[in-house]
């Protein structure tokens, strides 16, 4: 079941390589405004190197290896943190020219170990995606080299897999990998970047809701409702239950004054049998429809029945409440309100509306749980072509 | 039937007597029969007779309110709000022990005419010459609501009790400035009279911690101490919440909210707080940090959107009555917590009926005067007539 190459050989002219130095700038141009170094760098790590080393490339080469082989061996928590002190070690910001080393220095030994199997690229894309969102994690200012190079390793890693192999497995794992990747800058708020991530994945892999969803999402912050709808439409085909998709359909649609479907797709939601986090938010904008429309009896209507439903919901208190007042009667509307808060549950949870503005690490889990298991499921591939002793691999597959 | 008959043989006896004092005519000047009375209400009572006055007696439904030695016989009651029929007695003795009486009912009002009963309160901040703490009185104000005079029923300086919220965002925008919103709250708590009272209510994109009305400093003090920034912000739904809980409570009230803005959550336009501010009698006090507001987009709203919801929230700040503050330094928040507070003790309150209103929600736009030497007055700049 594992995604084979198909005869064609990683060892042609590395292409990405171009591509590479390109992203590299255009990453740097964005990182390199923070100004604070937070990530520890050299002496610290496993590799003992120290601030500002300068490292040949034999030596740079070396380390590569044995952070691949750490990596193949099963160290899964170690390598990527083996990974970052290399390159923050390497890729210096205040010196552009360090990067061309610390890529080549990569190129070569990725050149070596793919000449036998192209599947070691998928691990190897894995262990670069991983460190860039750990040091993501760590705030990664004073490095914007190291992430953009280690970012665009992962990306472009994940395009010659796809190209080089051609098989249907292969750009679905490509594809989950720009998608999670999309997902990290997302959360870095670089919209931009992650739509053209979100975009390469989709078509590598129409059928990709989470990339559908995520590109849609900037649409939408970007006020193109219409090429939202477009996504949304596609994601709801692949997945007529994901109610996430239905919400942002409906939301979008009505942007687009298209208010009677956006209206039943909101009704159908707030139908749903079960109460998830898009179940108040459905009730939440079915009302706001009602009320635009100057229906704010059906809107209060809505609202009451959501109350009930949902009952914990704060804010769909507040929106009865001031549909109430609006009606003109107050006195209902304030027991309303001071019920709720006599019997307000603890708030830690984030809000439903929150959620469906924010950039959510889950959105991505399952992507990264299917990345893991098909890297792990090459550690074997990757070992034997360091010649390094076999690994404890998991079970993964890709389709 | 023989003691009906000896108390009217009584009454004829007392009648007898009375005819060897001297005529004394009493009339009450004012209300007028017909006119329907609630709270602060002026009595104006006249009295002709030959012979010196030793005392005039108001008594309101029976009971005694008021007495005078001298003219003018003028009684100030309050009646309160209840709709009813009133009956006001006025008495007046002479010094030769004659006595003259009037007696005046007023009507309750009909239903439909209820609404025009709202006692409007106006708290009216003046800067004159650059000072704010000036001994005005009552006469020194002149209201007009949709251009119309006003009768100033209520006047008082720092006399109501004050009802605040204290609305802090604590959303992660605000980060790190925890600490100075704690310190500022506290300054605020510490500048309160016991008889006034907070809410204290910290949120993001939810209501993370709130207190109820209290003068208890501690209880609000706990509130303060153990605040965690996280999440979005809401600014309207919460800013919405606060204005509906005022809304039950009495005398001067103020919502005191410390946000930079950027709404993104709520699920309530800015347009509803507005709609709230003018329909209220809630002042809205905002503390801004930083600059100028930036335009963002999310999901919610775009750009353009997000900048009318601002521009809407500082509308509803203004037509209040109170202001938008802003900060450059988070070091200058304590400060400006108590500049409001400073600001809300020198205030005048004023109150009025408007003879302009038809209870139809329509926006009335209100004037505050002052008499004679000028002055900067700032007060809400009208209300929606429900």
């Amino acid at each position: 079941m594992r995604a084979r190459t198909e005869g064609r050989q990683v060892g042609g002219p590395f292409m990405w390589l171009a591509t590479a130095a390109l992203w590299l700038w255009a990453g740097q141009a964005v990182w390199a405004q923070d100004p604070a170094a937070t990530v520890p760098q050299g002496g610290s790590g496993s590799l003992k190197l120290r601030a500002g080393e300068q490292l040949r490339p034999e030596k740079i080469q070396e380390l590569y290896r044995r952070i691949l082989s750490d990596w193949s061996a099963g160290q899964t928590d170690r390598a990527p943190d083996e990974l970052v002190e290399l390159e923050t070690t390497v890729a210096v910001d205040t010196d552009a020219r360090t990067h061309k080393t610390l890529l080549a220095a990569e190129q070569a030994v990725i050149h070596q170990v793919g000449e036998s199997d192209l599947e070691v690229l998928v691990p190897i894309a894995v262990l670069h995606h991983e460190a860039y969102r750990r040091l993501l994690q760590r705030g990664g200012r004073g490095h914007a080299l190291a992430l953009a190079h280690t970012r665009n390793m992962t990306k472009d890693l994940a395009l010659l897999y796809n190209e080089q192999s051609g098989s249907e497995g292969a750009a679905v794992v490509s594809s989950r990998l720009l998608t999670s990747l999309g997902g990290l800058l997302l959360q870095g708020a670089q919209q931009l970047p992650a739509a053209e991530m979100f975009q390469k994945a989709i078509e590598l892999d129409g059928r990709n809701v989470a990339a559908l969803l995520a590109l849609a999402s900037v649409y939408e912050k970007n006020s193109q409702a219409e090429s939202a709808v477009k996504l949304l439409r596609q994601a709801v085909q692949i997945e007529p239950a994901n109610g996430e998709a239905r919400l942002r359909l409906a939301l979008n649609l009505r942007r687009l004054q298209e208010t009677e479907e956006a209206r039943q797709l909101l009704q159908a939601l707030a139908d749903d049998k079960d109460v998830t986090w898009t179940t108040p938010l459905a009730y939440e904008e079915l009302a706001r429809l009602y009320t635009d429309k100057g229906r704010g009896s059906e809107a209060e209507k809505v609202l009451r029945k959501a109350v009930e439903r949902v009952p914990d919901d704060l804010r769909l208190r507040i929106q009865l409440a001031a549909a109430l007042d609006r009606r003109g009667a107050p006195g209902e509307a304030t027991a309303i309100i001071e019920k709720a808060l006599a019997s307000l549950p603890s708030q830690e949870a984030a809000a439903s509306r929150y959620l469906y503005n924010a950039a959510r690490p889950e959105e991505f889990a399952e992507t990264r749980k299917f990345l893991d298991e098909n890297s792990r499921s090459r550690f074997q591939v990757l070992a034997q072509a360091l010649g390094t002793p076999q690994a404890e691999t998991g079970t993964g597959v890709a389709r | 039937m023989s003691g009906h008959r000896l108390i009217l043989a009584g009454a004829c006896g007392l009648l007898l007597a009375g005819a060897a004092f001297a005529q004394v005519s009493v009339k009450i000047q004012s209300p007028a029969p017909d006119q329907p009375v609630f709270g602060p209400t002026d009595v104006e009572v006249g009295v002709r007779t030959a012979e010196p006055v030793s005392q005039v007696e108001l008594f309101v439904d029976g009971k005694l309110r008021g007495t005078a030695q001298k003219p003018p016989y003028r009684f100030n009651v309050d009646l309160g709000e209840e709709n009813v029929r009133r009956e006001f007695r006025a008495v007046a003795h002479t010094a030769s022990g004659a006595t003259g009486a009037d007696t005046v009912v007023t009507v309750p009002l009909q239903i439909n005419d209820e609404m025009n009963l709202k006692l409007r309160a106006l708290f009216v901040s003046v800067v004159r010459d650059g000072r704010s703490n000036l001994a005005l009185e009552q006469d020194d104000f002149q209201v007009f609501d949709n251009g119309a005079p006003q009768q100033i029923v209520t006047f008082g300086r720092d006399e109501l009790p004050l009802t605040a919220v204290l609305l802090l965002d604590t959303s992660e925008s605000m980060g790190e400035r925890q600490e100075a919103v704690r310190r500022g709250a506290r300054a605020f708590l510490d500048g309160m009279k016991p008889s006034d009272e907070a809410m204290l209510a910290l949120f993001s994109d939810r209501l993370l911690r709130f207190t109820p009305f209290t003068s208890d400093k501690k209880t609000l003090d706990s509130a303060i101490v153990t605040t965690q920034a996280s999440g979005g912000t809401a600014v309207n739904d919460f800013l919405y919440l606060s204005l509906k809980l005022l809304d039950a409570r009495q005398g001067q009230r103020v919502v005191v909210l410390f946000s930079d803005g950027s709404d993104v959550h709520s699920v309530l336009p800015a347009s509803d707080v507005l709609w709230k501010a003018r329909a209220g009698q809630s002042l809205i006090y905002w503390i801004q940090l930083g600059g100028k507001h930036q335009s963002f987009t999310s999901a919610w709203r775009d750009f353009k959107g997000n900048d009318r919801e601002y521009e809407t929230l500082e509308n509803a700040v203004r037509e209040s009555g109170g202001r938008t503050l802003q900060i450059n330094r988070i070091e200058e928040l304590e400060g400006a917590f108590r500049n409001i507070l400073q600001e809300l003790r020198q205030q005048y309150a004023l109150g009025y009926y408007a003879t302009t209103a038809k209870g139809d929600g329509s926006w009335h736009k209100v004037d505050v005067q002052l008499k004679g030497r000028g002055g900067r007055v700032r007060t809400r700049e009208g209300y929606a007539d429900y």
